[in-house]
């Protein structure tokens, strides 16, 4: 400490460990871990709160799997299943997304021209900074009743009556796709690029085909981009509730949504914060995961 | 190395596909902003209108549909989130140059969790940080009384600006780790040998070294911050930020105001976008002018011939604005040609809603006297195709189930239902669309 202030100088060093701190505890650890405290209490009128009742319960996450006590199923079917509509989708939409970005990242990390190139990353650039909800409301414009897709398709004659895309979730499946796509193609960009292209010639000289150059040499080069490309786009789409707000349909609901509810609507704030542990368990276990699967340290996954 | 044709020829058209995708939403979206109908459609176009942007409209049913201008809920959001996004900035980038230079001096045990921890918000959901950063705080404004911090703690901006300086910090981090790495810290010992202070070396040395990410940061927090909505929609409490006044439009209802927002949204990112390849250009152009300056005067001899720089060269973009330009104005003539434009048109599609409107009230009431059912029986037998997404819906004939309540009063059915609907016919306006209708009965 004294050496950290001896090479600073006092001031400066003052103003680092006080915006650290604010940071690192006062932003970061203690809601955290005050949200934690919260999800085992019960959830009381602010008058009773450090009273005689508030004492630890798991009644909260008892009630994500066994529903509330009136109810006469064996388990909370409706928010389980919810929750496991929630992750599967997003680990469908990450491998969707992981296969559609691979050749575009490819192309332009190696194929294209240093000018073309530049220009398609600022392509791609340009509808990521358009708002969320804005790119999720061209997806509901375009699926709409009298959309543009099934206006083509009734032209095609491929279908005869308008088909309900939001109420099939098709639209709210394209736009999850849709809004964190680029956080796929960028990090495969950025560990593609970094492969040196005599390898794929040395491969090709040696009869190697193009499948197999790509499993055996660019795959496992870009695998810390895959980590990380598939970390992001996880944590982004089953933590979305902005593309959710806006396509799914009445009868559909994304585990954030749950939260919410639980939240905003029935003032329920500690089983809203216990369902986002849930959320936020899930979340870690899933990096936890792809860092043993890649094989990578956290510090390549978010770059 | 070179794929061959057939696969070249599919890469071209996968990567075709791949930018419709991307752009083809926001094209569609951005085209129906000038359509006049209340709903955001291509087709069936109605008028080419500017609408959407002015003054927006009020609607044949009584609903009051805002343009850009006259939007006041949109504006003040507007002010709230460039209020939330200036403190955010003024937050978050200390706080992630700090970090990032004390990452360069911590041993490296320490460095690993140092890190870790850092970059732990942006592994985090964002709806999860706005829980907790607002539980946080109402705690501590019920244990803080009655005073200043029970004010703040629920002061919806201060805690968004809490909420978002969070994980917006994270980003500034990265930007400066990165640019950190590539610092020269024999710059900062020679400064110290020559006598410099501690201070002196980080304001002339570290922080003009540091400028460029300090710029890249605080545009990027900036962004962020005004684009965020998941973390927002938590920590706002009763404000209100321009995020959640869209959420909360799209949600009630799509109107095509919010394609007209979106459009000026994507022409202030294409502008901006368009500057910043200008600029990176000229920057290109001076280095490399630079570098050939140099290894000219290096090289005295006269083996090198300098190239001639061309003073014009037509950019090949300008053929793609020539074909933007070319496909405007053939639209435009077709929509000049097809009377598709102006007041009239606007007037006349007015005029033929309304009737329609009155006929299909006229037809549903004549359902209900004649059968007992006053809600289904509208909706089989009108909507025609043209309005089939609005009168398709069969809660809106509910709202004009109550038409006839004056005539038969059913006591407490009738009395029930009118206080269901006050909300509609509160609204003085209301009648004014209907043309007269209760007179003429």
């Amino acid at each position: 400490m004294n050496s950290f202030y001896k090479k600073n100088g006092p001031v400066i060093a003052t103003f680092f460990l006080v915006a650290i701190i604010f940071w690192l505890v006062f932003l970061i650890v203690i809601p955290q871990l005050y949200m934690l405290d919260l999800s085992f209490r019960p959830n009381l009128p602010p008058l009773l709160r450090g009273g005689p009742d508030d004492v630890y319960t798991l009644t909260h996450y008892k009630h994500f799997l066994y529903g509330s006590e009136t109810s006469k199923d064996a388990y909370n079917y409706v928010d389980i299943g919810v929750f496991f509509d929630t992750i599967i989708t997003a680990v469908l939409v990450t491998i969707i997304n992981l296969c559609f970005c691979y050749p575009i990242a490819f192309y332009i990390a190696k194929l294209a021209t240093p000018n073309t190139a530049r220009l398609l990353v600022l392509a791609l650039v340009i509808p990521f900074w358009i708002n969320e909800l804005l790119r999720s409301f061209a997806i509901r414009i375009l699926f709409a009743g009298e959309g543009v897709i099934n206006n083509i398709l009734l032209e095609l004659g491929l279908i005869s009556t308008a088909v309900n895309f939001i109420a099939l979730d098709i639209a709210l499946y394209t736009g999850l796709t849709y809004a964190y796509i680029l956080l796929m193609i960028f990090p495969l960009y950025n560990a593609l690029e970094t492969l040196d292209t005599n390898q794929l010639e040395a491969a090709k000289d040696l009869g190697s085909s193009t499948v197999r150059t790509h499993w055996r040499i660019v795959i496992p080069h870009a695998k810390a981009g895959i980590a990380s490309g598939c970390t992001m786009v996880f944590m982004l789409t089953a933590g979305a509730l902005a593309t959710p707000v806006v396509l799914s349909s009445p009868n559909t609901y994304w585990f954030t949504q749950l939260i919410y509810q639980w939240f905003n609507m029935n003032d329920n704030w500690s089983r809203g914060s216990a369902y986002s542990i849930i959320l936020l368990v899930v979340s870690v276990t899933f990096v936890l995961l792809m860092m043993r699967l890649f094989k990578v340290t956290i510090g390549e996954v978010v770059r | 190395m070179r794929p061959n044709l057939a696969i070249q020829a599919f890469l071209g058209l996968y990567i075709f596909i791949f930018f419709l995708y991307l752009f083809g939403p926001l094209v569609i979206m951005s085209v129906t902003a000038f359509n006049s109908a209340e709903f955001p459609a291509i087709t069936p176009w109605e008028c080419f209108s500017f609408r959407w942007f002015n003054e927006g409209k009020i609607a044949y049913d009584g609903q009051r549909l805002a343009g850009l201008v006259t939007d006041r809920p949109l504006h003040e959001g507007i002010v709230t989130s460039l209020i939330i996004a200036a403190g955010v900035v003024t937050l978050s980038v200390p706080i992630g140059m700090a970090a990032a230079i004390v990452l360069t001096q911590v041993n490296s045990r320490l460095r690993t969790l140092f890190y870790s921890m850092s970059i732990m918000p942006v592994l985090f959901p964002g709806v999860i940080i706005g829980i907790s950063t607002v539980v946080l705080w109402d705690r501590i404004a019920t244990l803080g009384g009655d005073g200043f911090i029970s004010e703040l703690g629920r002061n919806g901006i201060f805690l968004t600006i809490l909420g978002q300086t969070c994980f917006i910090s994270t980003y500034c981090f990265l930007i400066f780790v990165a640019r950190l790495q590539r610092f020269d810290t024999t710059q900062e010992e020679a400064a110290l040998d020559l006598g410099a202070s501690q201070s002196q070396v980080f304001m002339k040395i570290l922080v003009p070294y540091l400028m460029p990410a300090i710029g890249s940061s605080a545009v990027i927090a900036f962004l962020a911050s005004f684009e965020n909505y998941n973390t927002t929609v938590f920590s706002i409490l009763s404000e209100q930020t321009l995020t959640t006044v869209i959420a909360s439009k799209v949600r009630l209802g799509i109107s095509p105001a919010i394609s007209a927002l979106a459009l000026v949204i994507i022409c202030l990112t294409l502008i901006g976008a368009f500057f910043y390849e200008i600029s990176r250009r000229s920057n290109q152009r001076k280095k490399d002018r630079e570098n050939k300056v140099k290894m000219f005067s290096e090289i005295s001899g006269n083996r090198l011939v300098e190239e001639q720089p061309k003073f014009f060269k037509i950019p090949k973009s300008i053929f793609v604005f020539l074909l933007l330009l070319i496909l405007a104005v053939l639209t435009w003539q077709q929509l000049i040609k097809n009377n598709m434009y102006g007041a009239e048109c606007v007037e006349k599609a007015e005029a033929s809603k309304k009737s329609n409107f009155a006929d299909q009230l006229k037809l549903l009431q004549q359902n209900a006297e004649s059968v007992e059912a006053t809600d289904e029986g509208g909706a089989e037998t009108g909507g025609s195709k043209e309005y089939n997404d609005i009168f398709g819906d069969p809660n809106l004939f509910k709202n004009f189930g109550g038409f006839d309540t004056d005539k038969k009063e059913e006591g407490e059915s009738g009395a029930t239902r009118s206080n269901e609907y006050n909300d509609i016919f509160s609204d003085p306006n209301l009648f004014k669309n209907f043309g007269g209708f209760d007179n003429k009965e």
